[in-house]
């Protein structure tokens, strides 16, 4: 480039070139011929691969539509789904979980024909994935699966110090955990700051104690309670006779670095512990196993994580997008595609109860049991704006983990009381 | 080499000519502003627009992908009511504070050894630049490493020289997570100190420490009296940028920690992000990403006044 002219005319070609293609999209629609899926990856690899390289092309072979995977790494698909709602723009089909169809629920297009459709093939849905996927009487995602937050635990050491069956209560536990702890293998439950595996055993904590954030109305806060204190005061002696130092920093990768790299013999998680140690840790697969988590006073829960998927209002085909979801809903499709995750995800349709990918692995078999019992965040508190700044904001978490570390338990409840009331605007 | 006025460079406009666009932009005037526009465009694209959309943000009750509400300063008076905001600011400033005096320090040394002359100089000050470079996520997972209770070296380094009788919980003890993240940013950015203040160094004259030398000033006397007061405007520029990455870093205590134990390692940046991004709670999360403004605002002004006044 010699001249300041050259250097704006190639300036001026590049911006035209840059700006055509929209120029052109702009003049006429064109008929679909592409869609795209945003997911956060799975922790079953071969569940995102049947997706891309046999569903897709499937699909593609079948209508020409060619459909795109976008993978978010592991806790980024809220922030993605955020941006994408935000700027209107990015991929048609969307993954949701936890409680986000009510925080997208302006963003997503009601599928409850899809959702009827599906429902009356494959025997109905469970009645509890509805209270996070329907909003005002309106199916805002098709949830495929429940990812279920359960004890993982190493039977053998278990069966070094007399402990044969998981113990079925939070106080056997402690127990078993007093005497694993004398023996050099400690319990590692996460009490930082992760997205998933700190409230995926706090709350059942929380609730199988009787012990309640917000009433169902939303307004009035609950944890202030006699019920809680106990959960609180368990708590601190679950961690301090059982736990090492380190878990009050946790995040979501180190239980399971931990429970694979030998230095615990109990956590709470998913099944990836297992899924891992099959392919990597054979040994160690071999001697661990799943249990329900244990019983509390006023019984026995677990957290809901409906996973699923969902369309963006903005997609500019939904016609096309309703059309897809309702081939991979369907049986021939969805049947393989949940074979494929290796029984990780727990489906929420009846069809599926005694699905065969439950024989596979009988180990699994407890992530299913849990349906009944699981609950969604912050239940019995609507599942809505309030839940989710609450779960962001760690307020449960943290009230256990000043517990932990040694805070008053009343002092650990007043400021969760406090939080609570300044965020559901309570009195 | 003599320049002509551009009057001269340039050829007045024949009368009747038709207008070129070329000759047009050939004008110094038009030229420049050509030059200044995309740097502005993004500017107001990239800082402006955002900075001033994170005001609108912030007075008002607004929800992820939902109409907002104006709710004035509303959101500032809540988080002045949050305990938690003022945790957050609290650990923001103990770690702005500590981690740029460490830096500082650390820097100048760092600055003074790479200034002398030794064997392989050039491959030490290539390498020290090496936490710099990398990429923050990649070092900070390294550090996850290297802070884990049972495969952390440190811990294997303290345990196996008798120093210590069990492992230290870096991440899981409150003050240690603070003195974890702060000791992982001063890795990352004693760099920048160093490196900067090396070519503060390197701007003054052999000859003022030789007459000083020869003056009977001890090594003490020289630092004080001449280096220091040289590389001050440096150090000042230097600790301001510093001060301005510490008080805002994100990804750091992020990765590391996000924000744990119990809020004791959150700072602005990662409490608003969650407020903002994970809790959906917009207007608020603004708010909480513009209370760092006044503090950093005052420092610039306060620094950038003492510089003109020297």
């Amino acid at each position: 480039m010699t001249t300041r002219r050259d250097f704006l005319t190639v300036s001026l070609v590049a911006t035209g070139a840059a700006l055509a293609p929209r120029l052109a999209g702009a003049a006429g629609k064109a008929t679909t011929k592409s869609l795209t899926t945003v997911r956060e990856s799975s922790f079953i690899k071969a569940f995102d691969d049947y997706f891309v390289k046999t569903l897709a092309p499937e699909y593609e072979k079948l209508t020409g539509i060619k459909v795109g995977y976008e993978a978010v790494s592991v806790g980024g698909m809220l922030t993605r789904l955020t941006t994408m709602a935000e700027t209107k723009s990015g991929p048609e089909i969307v993954h949701t979980g936890i409680n986000w169809p009510h925080l997208f629920d302006q963003s997503l297009v009601d599928v409850s024909d899809l959702a009827g459709e599906v429902g009356r093939k494959l025997g109905g849905w469970h009645e509890q994935v509805q209270e996070v996927v329907v909003v005002n009487k309106k199916w805002k995602a098709l949830p495929w699966g429940n990812i279920g937050q359960l004890e993982v635990y190493r039977t053998d050491w278990f069966k070094e110090v007399g402990v044969t069956k998981f113990p079925e209560t939070w106080e056997d536990l402690l127990a078993a955990g007093r005497l694993l702890k004398k023996k050099g293998h400690p319990f590692g439950f996460e009490i930082g700051h992760g997205f998933g595996d700190n409230h995926g055993w706090m709350y059942p904590l929380l609730w199988s104690y009787g012990g309640r954030e917000v009433d169902r109305d939303g307004k009035t806060v609950l944890i202030d309670s006699s019920e809680t204190a106990k959960a609180v005061d368990f708590c601190r002696r679950f961690y301090q006779e059982t736990m090492l130092e380190d878990v009050l920093g946790w995040t979501d990768v180190n239980n399971n670095k931990a429970f694979l790299g030998e230095q615990i013999s109990c956590t709470n998680n998913a099944s990836s512990i297992l899924v891992v140690a099959k392919r990597d840790f054979p040994e160690i697969a071999k001697v661990t196993d799943h249990a329900l988590n244990p019983n509390g006073p006023k019984g026995r829960y677990h957290v809901l994580n409906a996973q699923g998927l969902g369309i963006m209002t903005y997609a500019p085909d939904q016609a096309a997008a309703k059309a897809f979801l309702r081939w991979l809903y369907d049986d021939k499709q969805m049947s393989r595609w949940l074979t494929a995750g290796d029984a990780y995800y727990a489906p929420f349709l009846h069809g599926y109860d005694n699905h065969p990918m439950w024989n596979a692995e009988p180990r699994y078999m407890p992530y299913k049991e849990s349906l009944k019992t699981s609950r969604p965040h912050a239940w019995p508190g609507p599942v809505g704006h309030a839940a989710s700044e609450n779960v962001a904001k760690y307020v449960l978490v943290d009230m256990f983990a000043k517990a932990c570390r040694g805070d008053a338990t009343k002092d650990v409840i007043a400021t969760a009381a406090a939080q609570l009331k300044q965020i559901y605007k309570a009195k | 080499m003599a320049v002509r006025p551009a009057s001269v460079a340039r050829p007045a406009p024949v009368a009747g000519r038709p207008f070129a666009l070329g000759r047009a932009v050939e004008r110094e005037g038009v030229f420049s502003w050509l030059m200044l526009v995309p740097g502005i465009l993004f500017l107001l694209a990239f800082v402006a627009y955002p900075f001033f959309y994170g005001i609108f943000l912030s007075l008002q009750e607004r929800r992820v992908a939902s109409a907002g509400t104006f709710v004035g300063l509303a959101n500032f008076a809540a988080l002045a009511q949050d305990p938690v905001f003022w945790q957050v600011t609290r650990n923001t400033f103990v770690y702005t504070i500590l981690a740029t005096l460490v830096k500082m320090v650390g820097g100048l040394a760092m600055a003074l050894v790479i200034n002398q002359q030794f064997r392989g100089r050039n491959l030490a000050r290539a390498f020290l630049l090496l936490p710099f470079i990398v990429p923050t996520v990649l070092s900070t997972v390294a550090w996850m490493w290297i802070l884990d209770p049972t495969f952390s070296v440190i811990n294997w380094s303290l345990l196996h020289s008798g120093l210590v009788k069990e492992n230290f919980s870096w991440l899981g003890n409150k003050t240690l997570a603070m003195v974890s993240i702060i000791g992982v940013n001063t890795w990352r950015g004693l760099p920048f100190y160093g490196i900067t203040l090396l070519a503060g160094l390197q701007t003054i004259s052999p000859d003022l420490y030789e007459a000083a030398a020869i003056d009977g000033a001890s090594v003490t006397q020289r630092f004080r009296h001449i280096t220091l007061p040289v590389l001050k405007p440096v150090l000042i520029i230097v600790t301001m940028f510093s001060v301005i990455f510490t008080f805002s870093d994100f990804q750091l205590p992020y990765v590391l920690t996000h924000g744990g134990p119990a809020n004791a390692t959150h700072l602005f940046a990662t409490h608003a992000f969650d407020v903002g991004m994970s809790a959906g709670v917009l207007g608020m999360g603004a708010a909480e990403a513009l209370a760092m403004l006044p503090a950093l605002a005052i420092l610039i002004v306060g620094l950038t006044l003492y510089l003109r006044r020297e």
